[in-house]
């Protein structure tokens, strides 16, 4: 067992039932928090995935001698730079796409209607319950009536887009002063630190960074795992822009539960549209994206994200949950890696205020600089 | 552009990092690395900058006063060593998470600059070259104490 395994081990011992009952109690308070200041959370968050994007090129510049702050310039506005290049590209696509969304969206909802009708018909056929409760007409009656305001349905999802849009574009911004200025801020925090607790507040601050960069660098990793196995499964299937739909099932499943929901039903949806009536192709969709999901959550999330947090796979689960619970859709997102950072800064904060001998000595050290402070203002002296 | 890669005059600041021996074989673009890992810290005389027996979590380079390094279990004042203007002490925190054999105690005003393992890890994996001299440094240092204290044996035995 290594010296770093054995601190592990030790702090691991360290946290009782009372810190953990505070640490959950503090993340699920920020959760309600954030959830009131989304519109600053949310860029943040993206912020800070840009960061850890960005660090790595970031550091190759400072190495061959450019200035940080350039540095800093540099990847942040070849970032932006790649942006504009993809969304120049993007932009004829999704004009000509946005002028028939209706049709389409009226298209992919009536194709999965019509595939959901076709599966009851097909149940009722085996079954005669069913069949009496006339279930594939109540339910084919049902979407009936709620496909005519789709258009009503459309509008709050653009408007929606709309306001948040500014709001998004602020995340730019805050990665690259995260890049200029990180460092410069966490010695800035430093530098308001006690000599007493200089080494133990570095080392927390430091853990708070180790989580988070774990963290965002694991989702990413995760996200681009999810998104070339099912582009793989859709393209050998034969359906149709696999590595978009893989994306974009990939993007959605940073939301866990609901994430993964909407996606599964995506694929349903451009399947039984794309191939109406072969209902074969439908399940093997389903089948493949049920096998993605059970890969993900027992293979690849343990390997990334899991592992980042050293978590127990329940308290992960239990967390989630109660992050829906508290915060709706924000809350299952911002919980994890909230989670880790309260997780390191509740157990360093514990062992920092309980420590006597550093209290000892941070009195010790005030009594110097007191002493000297008045040195020469008595006549003795 | 050119410029931007150029080598160009040390800093007093940088100029002082040179001086010490663990930076000693690095170039002004690497110093200017290091000292942006570097934390700077200002201890009064007779303050205690760490235990013996704590965690140790950096390394300190002294660029002005005087640190004693006491051990209080070797007997007499305890006094182990001074670490002066341009030395370093506490370097085996660099290298693994261990328990402080001694106590550091600032002598004088003291200004010192900490290098973080962690900081050094990172360094490792982003800029290796840089990381494997100061490695290398410390591990020159390292040899030389332990002949040191291996003549000192030898000679305390001889006088015997």
């Amino acid at each position: 067992m290594s010296a770093d395994n054995v601190g592990q081990t030790e702090a691991t011992h360290r946290t009782g039932p009372l810190v953990w009952a505070s640490i959950i109690a503090v993340t699920c308070i920020l959760l309600f928090l954030f959830q009131k200041i989304l519109w600053l959370v949310v860029p943040i968050l993206l912020a800070l995935i840009l960061y850890y994007v960005l660090v790595a090129p970031l550091q190759w510049l400072i190495y061959r001698g450019v200035s940080r702050e350039a540095a800093a310039s540099i990847v942040t506005l070849g970032f932006m730079s790649l942006l504009a290049v993809a969304s120049l590209a993007a932009i004829p696509r999704v004009i000509s796409n946005l002028t028939d969304l209706q049709n389409s969206v009226s298209r992919y909802v009536d194709g999965g209607s019509l595939f959901m009708e076709h599966s009851l018909r097909g149940l009722e056929a085996s079954s005669s319950i069913l069949r009496e409760a006339h279930l594939a007409d109540t339910v084919a009656k049902r979407l009936a009536e709620s496909s005519g305001s789709l258009a009503e349905r459309i509008e709050p999802i653009v408007v929606g887009l709309m306001t948040w849009t500014p709001s998004l574009l602020l995340a730019p911004f805050l990665a690259f002063f995260f890049l200029r200025d990180g460092r410069r801020f966490a010695k800035f925090l430093t530098g308001a630190v006690p000599n007493a607790y200089f080494e133990r507040t570095l080392f927390l601050l430091h853990g708070v960074d180790k989580t988070l960069r774990a963290y965002f660098q694991g989702l990413i990793q995760l996200t681009i795992l999810d998104a070339v196995t099912l582009a793989v499964g859709l393209w050998f299937l034969g359906i149709p822009g696999p590595w978009l739909l893989g994306t974009l099932c990939a993007v959605l499943a940073w939301i866990p539960y609901v994430g993964t929901i909407a996606g599964g039903l995506l694929v349903v949806l451009v399947v039984a549209t794309d191939f109406p009536g072969n209902a074969a192709m439908a399940y093997s969709a389903v089948a493949l994206f049920i096998f993605v999901r059970l890969l993900d959550d027992f293979v690849y999330m343990p390997l990334t994200i899991g592992k980042s947090l050293h978590m127990h796979p329940l308290v992960t689960v239990l967390m989630i949950f109660i992050g829906g619970a508290v915060a709706g859709v924000s809350g299952l997102m911002l919980v994890l890696p909230l989670l880790g950072v309260v997780m390191v800064i509740g157990e360093t904060v514990g062992e920092l205020v309980t420590d006597e001998r550093l209290l000892a000595r941070h009195h010790h050290a005030r009594a110097l600089r007191k002493h000297l402070a008045a040195y020469g203002l008595s006549r003795a002296e | 552009m050119v410029k931007l890669f150029s080598e160009t005059n040390l800093s007093p600041r940088l100029e002082t990092l040179r001086s010490v021996s663990l930076f000693a074989d690095l170039k002004a673009k690497e110093l200017r690395i290091v000292d942006g890992l570097l934390h700077e810290r200002s201890y009064v005389a007779d303050e205690v900058v760490f235990d013996e027996g704590e965690d140790g979590q950096a390394l300190y380079v002294v660029f002005s006063g005087e640190v004693l390094i006491v051990h209080p279990t070797d007997g007499g004042d305890g006094l182990v060593a001074t670490v002066k203007s341009g030395e370093f002490f506490g370097d085996m925190a660099l290298i693994d998470k261990w328990p402080r054999a001694a106590q550091a105690r600032a002598a004088a005003p003291t200004v010192v600059g900490v290098l973080f393992r962690s900081d050094f890890q990172t360094l490792m994996e982003t800029h290796a070259r840089i990381a494997s001299r100061i490695a290398l440094q410390l591990a020159r240092e390292m040899g030389q104490r332990l002949r040191q204290r291996v003549d000192a044996a030898a000679h305390g035995r001889g006088k015997l």
